[in-house]
């Protein structure tokens, strides 16, 4: 299966680059390998995609302006990439393979914050720094690992921008939901919604945890209706979100407004929900700006057309870290003028230059801090409504009961 | 108390959901012996075979939903003849390899050829309600609610008084006998195991109008129906509505008054229950 798979969908520069990774005496060009496994295949393929193109996009972008200039000399980037399955522990034995046969000289992360927090042990054991932009919860960052650097938003902060922007709304919602998964991410994401909650005055009437891959809502959103709850934060998986949304539809529960903090931001996800997405909140950490500087892509907006020309599909913040994980390994590794894991991990915590994605600085944890930006779905564009600055947009709130849409 | 009868409801909705999904597992174990692992990829295939008839070809998904259980009938009744067959009566640890890979295989090929998206069968009417006071009722749930018991009592009266169906239940008790009197098994066989396909891809489509369809949506449904076909029990598809139903207002009473992650809690502890107290199955005849 996998060997079908990289067939189809892998370029024949990665199978080039694969082949000429192998340990096999002397090569034409420097190489520095960067590992990954990403989940090409399994329930969470569809955002493991966005790393898979994203990494392979940068490297590719890295090697035709020169490659990364260490010292003297120029080394070509070079990709081995595994596909997890979306299985945790396939991930694990994937990383380990990467650093103790594949011998690869730096780790790209998979998606999500449980693979993150399992696959960061395997770089700390072995000293490899490992730079990811897939997952976002402060548990990662929590245990004083020093090879471990992420490039997604904390997950506490997730809703801080909502929150922000829910006090300044009229009529001003006075009654929280919050929902969340029983995962890494969305739980951090839980801890740290509840303390902004209560500092911005807010009543957290339904505070709830459901299991991962839960399908079947109608009891939670039976429960908002009937407490007349104004504002419903979720914390969760895009499976989990498009349920929820079309089941509220089918019991006509109509909340306020609505947040999520997945799924809005991703083409497919909207997509899906059609019509039926029309009002839903959420966030992200990234848009593609002309404002966002970059030193191989020129500025945000380039690298999403140039992303789309190629792959065929929008890029969403995903992808934006994903690309921000492979510059920030050039960065470093080019500031500490070798190749050297622990000197580059020293470099990586230093490290700071704009980016298509943003700024990119690590705090001595190895987490980046960004803002985040409240997007809604408004009909069928996606507008940014409440960014690190304030207001940007007007939203369209509260939102309607769904039967006078 | 409108709350407790909303989410009564809504059990009790979701629990006619969960008998069309059940009802073709528990036909091909209860005649076949097999226990089909792939059952939930047959679901997730049948969510595809509506989706695009609704996408492409614009038909309803509820009126196309004998299309779809026409197109997953071919795909069963090709599968137990030319593969099947073979295990039929091989030792149940074969037959739950054979058909554990061939979930597998669905799965990855589905991926391949629809990619990993999320797709909903969402035609404008998917979402209506209709208001009973402060009680909602969801019209796609109520109208899978309602082809569940169609099913169910067509598939009951099916087995009890046509040619086929009294050959499929003579096949299953004594196959020998069965044979003295005509029966070709091979052939009824491959019916038997094409219907229960065939109620899978219709059970999918309903599925796509209530909730998402990706490709690995399959193994968690497997365990929901296999769960569902234990506690109604495999003698008769009227258990399958009893479990379902069960299933569907227990899942939706825990939800709400112990919280949502015990819904599975509750469901599987329920499963082990019965099958200490009454192995088979609540409607099942004593052991």
């Amino acid at each position: 299966m996998n060997f079908v798979f990289k067939i189809s969908r892998l370029s024949a520069l990665l199978m080039f680059a694969a082949a000429v990774s192998m340990p096999s005496g002397e090569v034409l060009a420097k190489e520095i390998v960067l590992g990954a496994s990403v989940q090409l295949t399994g329930p969470v393929a569809n955002t493991g995609r966005y790393y898979r193109d994203a990494y392979q996009l940068a490297i590719d972008r890295v090697n035709a302006a020169g490659g990364v200039k260490i010292g003297n000399e120029s080394y070509k980037l070079a990709l081995k990439l595994y596909d997890n399955q979306s299985d945790v522990n396939l991930s694990v034995r994937q990383y380990t393979q990467l650093v103790s046969q594949d011998k690869v000289d730096f780790l790209l992360g998979p998606f999500a914050s449980n693979f993150a927090l399992a696959d960061s042990a395997v770089s700390e054991k072995y000293r490899i720094p490992m730079v990811q932009g897939g997952g976002a919860s402060d548990q990662i960052f929590s245990r004083g690992f020093k090879y471990i650097f992420g490039t997604l938003a904390p997950a506490s902060n997730y809703f801080g921008s909502t929150i922000e922007m829910l006090s300044g709304l009229d009529p001003a919602p006075k009654s929280v939901a919050l929902l969340y998964a029983d995962d890494a991410f969305d739980v951090s994401v839980a801890e740290g919604t509840r303390p902004k909650l209560k500092k911005a005055g807010l009543t957290l009437v339904l505070d709830e945890r459901y299991s991962t891959n839960a399908t079947d809502f109608s009891s939670l959103l039976a429960q908002i209706k009937s407490k007349n709850i104004d504002a419903v934060l979720v914390a969760g998986h895009e499976t989990e979100i498009l349920n929820f949304v079309r089941q509220a539809k089918s019991l006509a529960v109509a909340p306020k407004m609505y947040s999520f903090t997945v799924g809005v931001p991703s083409e497919d996800f909207r997509k899906a929900l059609g019509k039926d997405a029309d009002y839903a909140f959420g966030m992200t950490a990234w848009l593609p700006s002309t404002d966002l500087k970059d030193r191989w892509f020129g500025d945000a907006a380039q690298f999403a057309a140039v992303y789309k020309a190629k792959f065929g599909y929008d890029p969403d913040y995903h992808a934006a870290s994903g690309v921000a994980d492979v510059e920030a390994l050039v960065q470093a590794a080019e500031m500490a003028g070798s190749t050297d894991p622990a000197k580059v991990r020293d470099a990586l915590s230093k490290v700071k230059f704009d980016s298509l994605y943003g700024p990119i600085a690590f705090d001595e944890n190895g987490q980046i801090d960004l803002p985040q930006t409240v997007i809604q779905v408004q009909g069928d564009r996606l507008v940014a409504i409440y960014g690190g600055n304030g207001k940007i947009a007007g939203p369209k709130y509260p939102m309607p009961a769904w039967d006078v849409r | 108390m409108d709350l407790l009868a909303q989410v009564l409801i809504n059990g009790m909705l979701l629990g006619g959901l969960y008998a069309v999904m059940a009802l073709g597992l528990a036909l091909v174990w209860g005649v076949l012996n097999i226990v089909n692992l792939a059952h939930g990829a047959f679901i997730m295939l049948g969510g595809y075979v509506s989706w695009y008839l609704y996408t492409y070809a614009g038909i309803d998904p509820f009126l196309g939903l004998p299309l779809t259980a026409v197109v997953m009938f071919a795909v069963g009744y090709g599968v137990q003849r030319g593969l099947l067959n073979l295990i039929v009566r091989a030792p149940m640890f074969n037959t739950l390899l054979v058909t554990f890979g061939i979930d597998v295989v669905i799965t990855y090929l589905a991926q391949l050829a629809f990619s990993a998206d999320f797709r909903t069968i969402n035609p404008s009417s998917a979402g209506n309600s209709i208001a009973f006071g402060a009680v909602v009722l969801p019209v796609s749930r109520l109208f899978a609610f309602g082809i569940a018991i169609v099913l169910t009592v067509g598939m009951w009266l099916f087995l009890l008084r046509t040619r086929l169906g009294r050959a499929i239940r003579a096949t299953a008790q004594n196959l020998v006998a069965a044979r003295l009197y005509g029966v070709d098994p091979r052939h009824l066989y491959a019916m038997t195991f094409g219907i229960g396909v065939a109620l899978a891809g219709a059970a999918g489509g309903l599925y796509g109008t209530v909730s998402q369809i990706n490709p690995y949506i399959g193994a968690a449904l497997t365990a929901k129906c296999f769960a569902i076909s234990i506690i109604g029990g495999l003698d008769n598809p009227l258990g399958v509505i009893v479990g379902g139903l069960f299933l569907g207002v227990l899942e939706s009473l825990t939800a709400l008054y112990i919280g949502s992650t015990f819904s599975d809690v509750a469901s599987f502890g329920v499963l082990v229950l019965v099958l200490i107290v009454r192995p088979n199955g609540l409607l099942g005849k004593a052991a």
